[in-house]
């Protein structure tokens, strides 16, 4: 026998309990949907889970609009991981700036703590009427959702290094540039990660909001297309698809985390 | 043992202070002077939380001095230096880095060359007990184990003194006194100068060539002790045990 089919069978074997939970919960919410579903009569307000998942799958070879759905997801998902890409490029420049250097945070919070409040839609007029209808204005509203999150973290992690591990590095003759790169910024890796995750999720949510306001493809288009043509099945599809993406963005994001912070685990 | 005549680091009236939050200030050194010897064990030894661990952060340049100087080899301390390596009673080690990493940080740090720092790493890593645990990360390892590597990384960037603040205080009373052997071990396999704070006096005689009593806040020298006993000691030796009582009987504040 092969080494992965053992492997998965040993992690069956282990989370037993726990898949077995998750097929108990999925079963309840997909017989509440069935009931509500029977029970607001028709089948067009709430269609059955049934013919939504038909409806779901179908969507893999048959297009809707221009694009199967695996298209619109991979064009969301571009969009996403180009905004969250420059968000996290300047969030962790500009905030582990704003943790080591007081001259920087003096300029650069005010500003900062002016921006952050303003909720990513909020920009989205503005987004179009700077970037055009395409992607672009989508990556901008996602970055400027985004950023925030991971510069708050940034300046937390880059503030509270240990002082003590400063001292005994500089005690071992670490150079300035030494003590960043291998003591300030390991330490603020951690803080960076729940920032990255909190930002991905808004970033997902961002790119949603703006597609269901004006696009011409991606999983919120899907959604505003099934609402303008009163398409229940298609809406529902759409929202499948947004759930499914989320749970795989923040999956992923946290076996990154667990691959690069292996140290900052609890030994077992 | 009489000390080598050689002096190694030399402190001169030294004291510091620091400000309470409501403002007062409270001293935590007296004026301290003393000279320590090339290769020498000394053990500054004192009740209570008071003025060692500042005492210990002047020698190392962590800290300045209200007044008085540090010297090392005639020059004053004014910074941290590899010359001078500390071991932490927190144990101190990055927690992002292997043992090999925290121990080879010093040569890196100081220019070394991956090859030669990591052989020298390795070195160190097999002197203080810790051969096959080069990949493990600081949390993987037990409190007697960091501390271990806490030596090992001292030692690894080659100082001419080691400054060790109550290294063994949070460790278990076994672990402590199999620890402290192991020190002695790997101090007289590798001799450096070692000046070490404890608060616990079996520990001091067990270890020390030379004890400075210190007393509580603010710390002074309350007087000196050669310890001539040979080496490896015994606990309940009767001269340790005699030793052990007089410097308790000196410690009590009543007297």
């Amino acid at each position: 026998m092969s080494r992965i089919p053992a492997k998965l069978q040993r992690w069956f074997r282990q989370n037993r309990q726990a898949l077995l939970w998750v097929v108990i919960s999925f079963s309840c919410l997909l017989a509440a949907w069935q009931i509500a579903s029977m029970a607001s009569g028709g089948r067009l307000q709430i269609p059955p889970p049934l013919e939504v998942f038909q409806a779901f799958f179908t969507a893999f070879v048959k297009p809707i609009g221009q694009n199967t759905i695996l298209e619109h997801a991979a064009i969301s998902l571009g969009r996403v991981l180009s905004g969250f890409a420059v968000a996290t490029v300047v969030g962790v420049v500009l905030g582990i700036a704003m943790g080591v250097s007081d001259a920087v945070y003096a300029i650069a919070n005010p500003i900062f703590e002016f921006v952050r409040p303003i909720p990513p839609i909020a920009w989205i007029p503005l987004s179009i009427l700077w970037f055009g209808l395409g992607s672009a204005n989508k990556v901008f509203i996602i970055f400027i959702g985004s950023f925030t999150y991971i510069t708050i973290n940034s300046y937390e992690g880059a503030r509270n290094v240990d002082p003590q591990l400063i001292g005994a590095a500089q005690m071992l003759g670490a150079s300035r540039l030494r003590i960043f790169t291998k003591i300030i910024f390991p330490s603020a890796v951690p803080y960076i990660f729940a920032g990255l995750q909190i930002a991905l999720g808004v970033s997902w949510a961002a790119d949603v909001a703006a597609e269901i306001i004006y696009s011409q493809s991606g999983v919120g288009w899907i959604i505003t297309m099934g609402m303008n043509n009163g398409n229940y099945t298609q809406i529902m599809v759409g929202i499948i698809a947004i759930g499914v993406i989320g749970y795989l963005l923040s999956t992923v994001m946290r076996a990154v985390e667990g691959r690069l912070c292996r140290w900052n685990r609890q030994a077992k | 043992m009489e000390p080598a005549s050689q002096v190694i680091l030399q402190c001169e009236h030294l004291s510091r202070s620091f400000r309470r939050p409501d403002g007062s200030m409270y001293q935590v050194l007296g004026d301290v002077s003393f000279s320590v010897h090339e290769n020498e064990f000394l053990v500054l030894f004192g009740p209570g939380q008071c003025g060692k661990t500042t005492l210990l952060k002047l020698l190392a340049g962590l800290d300045r001095p209200d007044g008085g100087t540090v010297k090392m080899n005639g020059q004053p301390v004014a910074a941290p230096a590899p010359s001078r390596g500390v071991v932490y009673q927190t144990t101190a080690l990055f927690p992002w880095m292997t043992v090999m990493g925290n121990v080879s940080f010093g040569p890196l740090a100081q220019g070394l060359s991956k090859e030669e720092s990591r052989r020298r790493a390795q070195y160190f890593i097999d002197l203080v007990g810790l051969h096959g645990f080069e990949n493990h990360y600081p949390n993987q390892l037990s409190g007697g184990m960091q501390q271990r590597v806490g030596i090992a990384r001292a030692y690894c960037s080659n100082p001419q003194v080691l400054l060790m603040d109550e290294p063994f205080g949070h460790l278990d009373a076994q672990t402590r006194y199999m620890m402290e052997e192991e020190l002695v071990r790997i101090w007289q396999e590798e001799k450096r100068t070692v000046i070490f704070v404890t608060n616990n006096i079996e520990e001091a005689l067990y270890l020390a060539d030379r004890l400075i009593l210190l007393t509580d806040c603010p710390a002074v020298i309350r007087r000196e002790y050669p310890i001539r006993l040979a080496r490896p000691r015994d606990y309940v030796d009767p001269e340790f045990l005699h030793l052990r009582q007089e410097i308790s009987r000196q410690m009590d504040p009543a007297q």
